[in-house]
């Protein structure tokens, strides 16, 4: 990470856009950082809490987005610049109070980061988040390369100060993880000093309580928070980083914003339309600068939108329009509403290319039909059929075959609710499609805990819910809490894989180390559910008949919320990467193969990427460059045909 | 020839139709089907058309005639009682010490007897934890009492004989239920017909059975009842008494009316036709009035020979059949064979045309009249 605080000012480096975002917080002075991982995002506060010691900077991975929010609220109420980054989804956990600290607003400039994840690549949505600037009152900005990434963050707390609010960044998942050339500014020198100050009136941002308080008295704090939306929208206008690109006349003006930017830009040059159209790329989506737009519009008659997922900058902008039309005249507009831009997925140059071709009636398609559909049956047929599956040596492969078993063996119908991780591949078959339900983080707790109270209305299926150990931490403990309470009869199986692994092993409460490295006292998710009252028994997942069989014991018991915790480190994790606890064989002569007996259950059902099917022999192999030796599939051999030795 | 059939089938045919008594003939055949709680669960699809876990299963295409010229080289018959022998009373000998046993003690004296003769390698039994019954395999004389006494729920007890089979042992005895004995017959007479040169099962013992209760139903009431207190033993004292005996371990004994109890016996149980397990060797039972005897059907040559041995050794001691007790026992099985058959084939499940869907049982038109026509008047 030395790179982030090691270069010159001035001198140009290659970064990944969440590091532009990170030097830009650097430059701009910030203090303390918090956030929950969560991709396209998790590098930000990483490659911060890298440089932590150095920069003197605290920061912290967060239980949750909400509470990092107040954690680096906090920091802004006494006077540091503090930043707050999650995901797309983080922005709805921390929503409730994102709106009281916008009403209240802050002090050292404080930036909101929310990276989101446009075609759902890393998620199991693609929600927006810019819809909650223009919800809160808030300014909204958006880099439209990696240098403004940098720099936008560095202004975003100037801005903030100015205003004495609140600023988002948003970024998607193409600007967070696409490289390009930055040039550095200055880091600045000296220490920043916490104090909070509180003697003041209740009224008084600067010296006051801070407090977020409109009880029929919005005028005292909603109508100056107004005010200062108000302020950002005059500063808009001259800002910077909406530019314009183009003829003076263009036939056509996009209107863009975000990585966005770069695609119209590349399909327009690769439709050689440089003299007919121009693109007006906004950094400053929300507020919109009213009279940049009007100056733009006044251009031309024809307008694009390209944007990403839901048409909210199509949509503002037509406001505008609308109410400019007595001046600039009737537009036409062309983006999702038209149906020239999906509203589905991530953008890319060819849809770009394939709207603007449209729009302009030019003849050029993204890509000659033929092509594509010779692409497409060879892709179908070379191709050979990959499904999502866990990495060999997985913990939850094992975890899931014996839940899945249980619940089979149980015989009553039961399922299992399952919420967001690794895990939740748990739906489909390289998790013995074990999972019926999969919403947000931590949530499969909570709906489990309402299944378990539907016995009174006649729903006697025994109910499980799957949850990680960070997820506990998360949300899945308040579930808990409730459950306990309630006494539904759930059993909560506790993936724990000693880390925050999908997101690449982030600290969380239950691990013994915090996002610095610093050593921590790590919470016991067993202690934590037992002094709630639940009973707890521990097992070891690669152990799958015992895991089985404790499983099969909790759901008969039907007295309460119960939780089994299955602990063993992700296959990937730092203390398993590279070590195999036993070294695999097959013995062929004894592999049933496909003969009835077998029919190939640890290459047709388990599917370890580590076992491999021999078509031309008949029998399984096992693929030692890919085993991670974690011993489990011994046990699911019905012959015992697969050895295991301990490994030296 | 019936034609065999996979998995698919077995699931859509016999477990989706509740036709499934948890007999353990297609448990550790291969890791798909388990059983639990007397329940059977298929854990993941197979890809099969043609599969063990079919062939041996008795609730689909058992058919009669092709069992019946396998174990005794006789087509099936009309008669109530199935292919016999002889028909006798018997309890256990002065060998067996001065055991007291839920009836006579006449499967534990021949188990006994032929284990420790060496004509088995090792029984297959069924034993019990708390409730629930589970399969076991001995190979010693003396375990064979640790798993006496009756059990009233279906047991997955075949599975037993498929891990016994697969871990080469070549004689082995074992005591069946009727749904059990008949699972046994099938594998014997095996339609797979793979490489099994050996008949690895030297005998089977059948036990008389008129219905088995659905374990989680029957661990319900019986909780509700005692509450956590563990069981020591249930019993069902021969007629008229017409209650359940519960032992706690705490000493306390409870009387559930057979009423009751019944109300918890599994659908699968009012479509078997089998009172007194034809397909086996010997076939016990209890004898009504007379709770020291058992009832002692023999019905192979190797039957005959291993019980004429055990009397001679002191082991068994047999009498004849009252006239009375004969009787009412060939009312008895008539009458749950003809039920069985009249809702089996109402329910078109009788000798369907096979493009059509597969059968439960087959067997010959004329026998089936003359089964149907014969119990009339009884009940």
């Amino acid at each position: 990470m030395s790179y982030l605080i090691n270069g010159e000012a001035g001198s140009s480096h290659l970064l990944m856009g969440n590091e532009a975002i990170v030097r830009g917080a650097l430059e701009g002075g910030v203090s303390v950082a918090t956030g929950y991982p969560g991709t396209p995002s998790s590098e930000i506060v990483e490659s911060l809490a890298g440089v932590a010691k150095e920069r003197n900077l605290y920061v912290e991975w967060s239980v949750n987005e909400k509470v990092a929010l107040e954690v680096a609220a906090a920091a802004s109420f006494a006077g540091l610049r503090s930043m707050c980054v999650m995901k797309q989804n983080g922005v709805n956990v921390t929503s409730d109070f994102l709106l009281h600290l916008a009403s209240s607003g802050t002090r050292g400039g404080m930036v909101l980061v929310s990276c989101d994840d446009p075609g759902a690549l890393s998620s199991v949505n693609e929600g927006e988040s810019r819809l909650f600037a223009k919800m809160v009152e808030i300014p909204l900005l958006e880099p439209g390369d990696f240098q403004e990434a940098k720099d936008i963050t560095k202004w975003a707390f100037e801005l903030s100060e100015e205003i004495r609010n609140l600023v988002m960044i948003r970024s998607v998942t193409r600007m967070s993880h696409a490289s390009g050339n930055v040039r550095y500014g200055k880091l600045p020198d000296g220490k920043a000093h916490a104090q909070f100050d509180f003697h003041g009136s209740l009224l008084d941002q600067e010296k006051g309580p801070m407090i977020s308080m409109v009880v029929s008295a919005a005028e005292l704090q909603h109508g100056p928070q107004q005010e200062k939306l108000r302020k950002a929208a005059g500063i808009f206008e001259e800002c910077p980083f909406n530019t314009y690109n183009g003829p003076e006349r263009p036939e056509l003006l996009i209107v863009t914003s975000s990585a966005c930017n770069l695609y119209s830009r590349e399909a327009i040059k690769a439709l050689n339309l440089e003299k007919k159209a121009g693109v007006l790329k906004l950094a400053t989506t929300w507020p919109l600068p009213r009279n940049v737009i009007k100056r733009h519009f006044a251009l031309t008659d024809r307008i694009m939108i390209v944007e990403e997922v839901l048409p909210t900058l199509e949509e503002n902008i037509k406001v505008l329009a609308a109410e400019m039309a007595p001046e600039i005249g009737i537009k036409t507009f062309y983006g999702k509403r038209s149906g020239h831009i999906p509203s589905v997925g991530e953008m890319n140059p060819d849809l770009v290319i394939g709207a603007l071709s449209s729009v302009l009636g030019l003849k050029r398609k993204s890509m000659p039909e033929a092509f594509a559909g010779k692409a497409r049956k060879l892709a179908e047929t070379v191709v050979p059929k990959r499904e999502m599956t866990f990495c060999p040596g997985c913990p939850h492969r094992a975890s899931y075959w014996s839940i899945h078993n249980a619940i089979e063996m149980d015989n009553r119908k039961g399922f299992v609710c399952g919420d967001i991780g690794c895990y939740t591949l748990g739906m489909l078959p390289c998790g013995f499609s074990t999972l019926k339900t999969v919403h947000s983080m931590g949530s499969g707790s909570g709906i489990a805990s309402g299944f378990g109270k539907l016995t009174q209305f006649g729903m006697d299926q025994p109910v499980v819910a799957v949850c990680g150990d960070s997820l506990f931490f998360l949300a899945a403990m308040h579930a808990m809490a409730i459950a306990v309470l309630q006494t539904s009869p759930f059993s909560l199986v506790s993936l724990d894989n000693s880390g925050t692994a999908m997101t690449g092993f982030q600290a969380h409460p239950g691990i013994a180390a915090n996002a610095m490295g610093e050593e921590m006292p790590a919470l016991d998710i067993a202690e934590i559910c037992r002094a709630m009252g639940a009973r707890v028994e521990k097992a070891d997942p690669f152990d799958l008949e015992g895991t089985r069989k404790a499983l099969n014991e909790m759901m008969e018991h039907r007295e309460g919320a119960k939780v089994l915790i299955l602990q063993q480190a992700c296959a990937l994790s730092p203390q398993r990467k590279g070590r195999k606890s036993y070294e695999m064989e097959i013995d062929e002569e004894m592999c049933l193969g496909e003969e009835c007996g077998c029919n190939r259950i640890c290459t047709r059902i388990f599917g370890c990427p580590g076992i491999v099917w021999n078509r031309e022999k008949g029998v399984s192999t096992i693929d030692e460059l890919i085993c991670t030796g974690c011993g489990v599939c011994a046990d699911i051999c019905p012959q015992g045909a697969i050895k295991r030795r301990e490994a030296e | 020839m019936v034609k065999n059939s996979g998995p698919y089938e077995l699931l859509s045919d016999v477990i989706h139709k509740d036709l499934c008594i948890g007999c353990g003939a297609c448990i550790d055949l291969c890791p798909y089907f388990k059983s639990y709680k007397g329940k059977t669960a298929m854990l993941f699809p197979c890809t099969f058309s043609e599969g063990k876990c079919f062939a041996y299963c008795p609730k689909v295409e058992l058919d009669l005639d092709e069992l019946s010229r396998h174990c005794f080289e006789a087509p099936y018959s009309a008669d109530p009682l199935g292919h016999y022998h002889s028909i006798e009373i018997s309890k256990a000998g002065r060998e067996m010490g001065g055991t007291q046993f839920q009836a006579g003690g006449t499967v534990s004296a021949i188990m006994s007897f032929a284990l420790k003769k060496g004509y088995l390698d090792g029984a297959v039994l069924t034993g019990r934890e708390g409730l629930l019954p589970v399969p076991c395999f001995v190979t010693q004389p003396e375990e064979v009492l640790k798993c006496a006494t009756s059990k009233y729920t279906a047991a997955p007890t075949v599975s037993a004989l498929n891990r016994a089979i697969q871990d080469g042992y070549e004689a082995i005895g074992i005591v069946a239920t009727p749904c059990q004995a008949q699972a046994i017959a099938l594998m014997r007479s095996s339609r797979l017909d793979e490489n099994d040169c050996i008949d690895p099962v030297h005998f089977v013992v059948g036990l008389f059975c008129t219905w088995s209760l659905d374990f989680r139903a029957f661990e319900d009431f019986i909780e509700e009842r005692t509450g956590t207190e563990s069981i020591a033993k249930v019993d069902i004292p021969p007629p008229p008494a017409e209650i359940m005996e519960v032992y706690l371990a705490n000493g306390a004994k409870l009387e559930m009316p057979l009423d009751e109890i019944r109300k918890l016996t599994p659908e699968s149980c009012s479509y078997c036709f089998d009172m007194t397990a034809e397909f086996s060797d010997i076939s016990v039972g209890v004898l009504e009035g007379r709770p020291d005897m058992n009832t002692l059907i023999i019905r192979t040559e190797r039957g005959q020979k291993l019980v004429r041995e055990a009397v001679d050794e002191g082991y068994l001691i047999v009498d004849g059949i009252p006239e009375d007790a004969m009787e009412h026992l060939t009312w008895a099985s008539e009458n749950k064979k003809k039920r069985a058959l009249k809702k089996a084939g109402d329910a078109g499940m009788i000798n369907t045309p096979d493009a059509e869907k597969r059968s439960m049982v087959r067997l010959r038109g004329e026998i089936l009249e003359r089964i149907m026509v014969a119990s009339q008047g009884c009940e």
